[in-house]
């Protein structure tokens, strides 16, 4: 029969075609896709959102262009959380090219928050209420360092600043003044924090990973090494959906559009399956 | 003495890589550390030269004889030699004795780097996406009993990651994730047992000199 | 004498039992000091180290969170260092008693490694016996790898059809063992293109394994009496970056239309773009790679996949070499050994906490 010819030879262009619609249509005209919070998220969240006044949070980008679309959107949620908190933030990078990644999410976000402020004590002001540390080299003398000084590894800021002139550092001495680390990555980093950062100072650790490397990562999160976990784009979505719940902040949530195009493209893969096989079996049926 | 000098050297040098696991004295480290961080990039150096060296042949080859889209390989030699005089003579923040700014416009290696490298990388990465879709349209047939088992959990995976998933039924993004963390798992680390020790038998192997296929032609 | 007793009730307990000694199995330039936390340690911000060499003049080496009870501090080896903890609380020190007098020195030997040197031996012990006895004229069954099997076909496929054939051999270095099994596999699939006159295409993305896979390509034309057909120009080095070295791939697929691919060695995300893009063009395909996270990809796209270990016994498989089957036999008999052992100690550690589990931490 020609439609099972049809159904298992369907040409690859076609496959290509339609898997171009359906992930790129939902970005232009994107909708928010609603999700449920799983605990790891929630626990992330309410890490955060814990902090006592006096401590400070420390955001690690470490991420590279490729994974950017899965991590940006925790980072940009990450940082909204933190500024509408007014918790003490602290962000670096343990590699140099991440860097411009974390510049444009703090320019991006502060500029959300300083456009709508009215007064100075709304506007988010460098040195009062986020330090952008920047990089040292290598990746675990910083980790390492920090524990006893952080003006003493990061002598400088990203923008060349002393650190110890900068009024939040006056505040922030060592991990002592930390509530918690939150390392966004797509390689092994968060588990450099838990071995050097957390077994030694007892720093408490977050962690934004890929949906590729989530595997590899639940076991510290099972033992309590994590304090929250946000995998892929779903916990990127997922921690969107909190900050705007809780927090009631309407922004952008590229996570949760992204959803979308990833939904369809799973069902799309998975009808394409179906189709294969019920033209193998009707082939099949045939003979 | 053409085979039996390769030889020797391997044997030599894999024992000498082999010592540092064990023998933490200094002088023993030291040397390790020569021969991976020092002598291996020198190597590494001159290897690139005769590389570059091939590629550029290749290229010019094509161009003199005009072969098939030789106009192509022009666009390659080009290409290599801007990043190459950029890259060397511009330094890396535009530090270097070429300029590499009029007015506003920056031409560094940087930029080359995040303006052209990486957006080509990022596209070619984003073609696994519909190179998954056709495979998986080409290959996921339930053949056998094992191949339905394979369909059914990736399907069970594939939902279970998706808000979707979530409306279908409460439970499935705990079993997807259960399939990640257990049978998953478990069948990495049985082929992961087996490479390690594959990897140490070939090694030895190597080292005794008892595979020789590297050193090229029949055994003597 | 009350402000006294009350200021010594204030006061900041320090740590206690301060242990210093010379860090063990290490190559010298450390020393290890221990301690037992301060009764006082919910309290504290952390310790402090410090370190002295003639007893009375003490400099701060290390800082340590609370609840911490061991740390290692870089020395000199030779002169002798006496240690204090102190305990800290915004700017108080409560300092503990000083240790005794110790000095680091290198180790010739790392003993928490025997366990790995005694594994290796008796490893190494049994593919040497199997070698051995190889040699000796033993037949060693080895089972059918289809993947293997179809080396000579494809080869043939490509002499038939008149086109040459691909052979990729990963995007790892030379220290790559998968890189180094692809190797071996690439001088037997040469040895086969020389005898038919077969074109081989070989683009590499390191410059090592460029040198290397040309010179065994060559001595492999050699062996089989057929150096002029050897054409240097088929081998060449295309480039270190992951995404540009497969966009050179898949164009060399395209254009040339090979029709076998072999992709076999260490690879990454680029898997599946290229092993997709060989099945487009109708090319039969050999995949092989150690890593785990590539094989779903290769077992989708591709004809046959040569799964983990099954690449390091290609080159045995295919040259048929009576000391390589030796060789694979005994890895074999070392991995059948390996897995009673760890079945027994399963069994052993779910049924008791049994102190020789922890000769294998």
């Amino acid at each position: 029969m020609k439609i099972i010819e049809i159904l298992t030879n369907i040409d690859r262009r076609i496959i290509y075609l339609i898997l171009l619609i359906v992930v790129v249509l939902p970005l232009i005209f994107p909708s928010v896709e609603k999700v449920r919070v799983m605990p790891p998220v929630e626990k992330l969240y309410y890490a955060i959102d814990t902090i006592p006044p006096e401590k400070a949070v420390i955001v690690d980008f470490d991420y590279e262009p490729q994974t950017a679309p899965e991590l940006d959107p925790m980072g940009f949620a990450i940082l909204r959380h933190v500024f509408k908190r007014r918790i003490k933030l602290l962000v670096l990078s343990l590699y140099v090219q991440p860097l411009g990644l974390a510049q444009n999410a703090l320019t991006q976000v502060i500029e959300e928050f300083n456009s709508a402020a009215k007064t100075n004590a709304d506007s988010i002001i460098y040195g009062r209420d986020y330090v952008f540390l920047g990089w040292v080299p290598p990746p675990i003398i910083p980790i390492l360092g920090m524990g006893e000084s952080i003006t003493g590894v990061y002598t400088v800021d990203y923008y060349g600043n002393q650190t110890d002139t900068l009024p939040l550092m006056e505040e922030i001495t060592n991990y002592n003044d930390v509530g918690l680390l939150v390392s966004l990555s797509g390689s092994d980093i968060p588990k450099y924090w838990i071995a050097y950062a957390q077994s030694r100072f007892g720093l408490p650790v977050g962690a934004g990973i890929t949906a590729v490397s989530a595997s590899e990562f639940y076991p510290y999160l099972q033992t309590g090494q994590f304090s929250g976990m946000l995998v892929g784009m779903k916990g990127g979505a997922e921690y969107e959906e909190m900050v705007e719940r809780t927090l009631k902040i309407k922004s952008r949530r590229k996570a949760s559009e992204a959803l979308l195009s990833l939904t369809y493209a799973h069902i799309v893969m998975i009808l394409f399956i179906v189709i294969g096989n019920i033209g193998y079996f009707a082939k099949r049926r045939k003979k | 003495m053409k085979r039996t000098f390769p030889l020797i050297l391997v044997f030599v040098f894999g024992i000498l890589g082999i010592i540092p696991f064990f023998v933490p004295h200094p002088v023993v480290q030291n040397a390790d550390e020569f021969l991976r961080n020092e002598f291996l990039r020198i190597l590494v150096a001159f290897a690139l030269v005769l590389g570059l060296g091939s590629l550029l042949k290749v290229h010019i080859d094509k161009i003199k004889r005009k072969r098939e889209n030789w106009q192509y390989s022009w666009i390659l030699i080009i290409s290599f030699l801007i990043s190459a005089i950029i890259g060397l003579f511009g330094g890396v923040g535009g530090t270097g004795i070429l300029p590499t700014t009029i007015g506003s416009f920056q031409f560094d290696i940087w930029t080359i780097y995040w303006n052209v490298v990486m957006p080509l990388g990022s596209t070619m990465f984003a073609l696994l996406a519909f190179f998954m879709a056709s495979a998986a349209y080409r290959a996921f047939r339930a053949r056998s009993t094992e191949a339905t088992l394979l369909l059914a959990a990736a399907f069970v995976v594939m939902l279970g990651v998706l808000p979707l998933g979530d409306r279908i039924s409460p439970h499935l993004p705990s079993f997807a994730q259960w399939i990640m963390d257990v049978p998953n798992v478990a069948g990495q680390r049985g082929i992961l047992f087996g490479v390690a020790l594959g990897a140490l038998a070939t090694a030895l192997k190597i080292i005794l000199g008892i595979e020789r296929s590297w050193l090229g032609g029949g055994r003597e | 004498m009350i402000f006294i007793l009350l200021c010594a009730l204030m006061a900041l307990a320090p740590p206690s039992k301060v242990r210093a000694y010379d860090t063990p199995n290490d190559g010298g330039g450390s020393v290890t000091i221990e301690w037992q936390i301060s009764p006082d340690d919910k309290e504290l911000i952390g310790y402090q180290i410090y370190r002295s060499e003639d007893g009375e003049i003490y400099e701060k080496v290390g800082f340590i969170g609370p609840g911490r009870t061991r740390i290692e501090d870089e020395t000199q080896d030779g002169p002798e260092y006496i240690y204090k903890v102190a305990a800290v609380q915004d700017t108080i020190r409560s300092y503990s008693d000083p240790s005794p007098p110790v000095m680091s020195r290198a180790h010739l030997v790392d003993r928490t490694k025997t366990n790995v040197f005694v594994s290796l031996l008796v490893f190494g012990a049994i593919i040497l016996y199997f070698t051995y006895a190889a040699r000796k004229g033993k037949e060693m069954f080895i089972r059918k790898i289809a993947g293997l099997q179809a080396v000579d076909d494809a080869v043939g496929r490509a002499t038939e059809m008149g086109k040459p054939i691909l052979y990729c051999p990963g995007i790892g270095y030379i220290e790559d063992i998968a890189t180094i099994a692809s190797l071996n596999i690439l001088g037997e699939v040469a040895k086969k293109c020389a005898q038919y006159d077969t074109k081989l295409i070989n683009p590499n993305r390191d410059p090592i394994v460029y040198t290397v896979a040309r010179e065994i390509i060559k001595e492999s034309y050699s062996s089989v009496g057929r150096p002029d057909s050897f054409d240097p120009d088929n081998v060449y080095y295309v480039t270190d970056s992951q995404f540009a070295y497969a966009a050179a791939l898949d164009g060399v697929m395209i254009r040339e239309r090979p029709a076998t691919n072999f992709l076999v060695g260490w690879f990454r995300a680029e898997s599946l773009i290229l092993a997709e893009t060989g099945a487009s063009t109708g090319a039969i395909q050999i995949a092989g790679t150690d890593q785990v996270s590539q094989l779903p990809f290769f077992v989708t796209a591709c004809d046959y996949t040569l799964i983990g270990e099954e690449l390091y016994a290609a080159s045995a498989y295919i040259s048929k070499e009576p000391l390589l089957l030796g060789a694979i036999k005994g890895e074999d008999w070392g991995k059948f050994f390996i897995g009673i052992v760890l079945i027994i100690a399963s069994i052993i550690g779910l049924l008791t906490t049994f102190p020789i589990l922890g000769l294998f931490r």
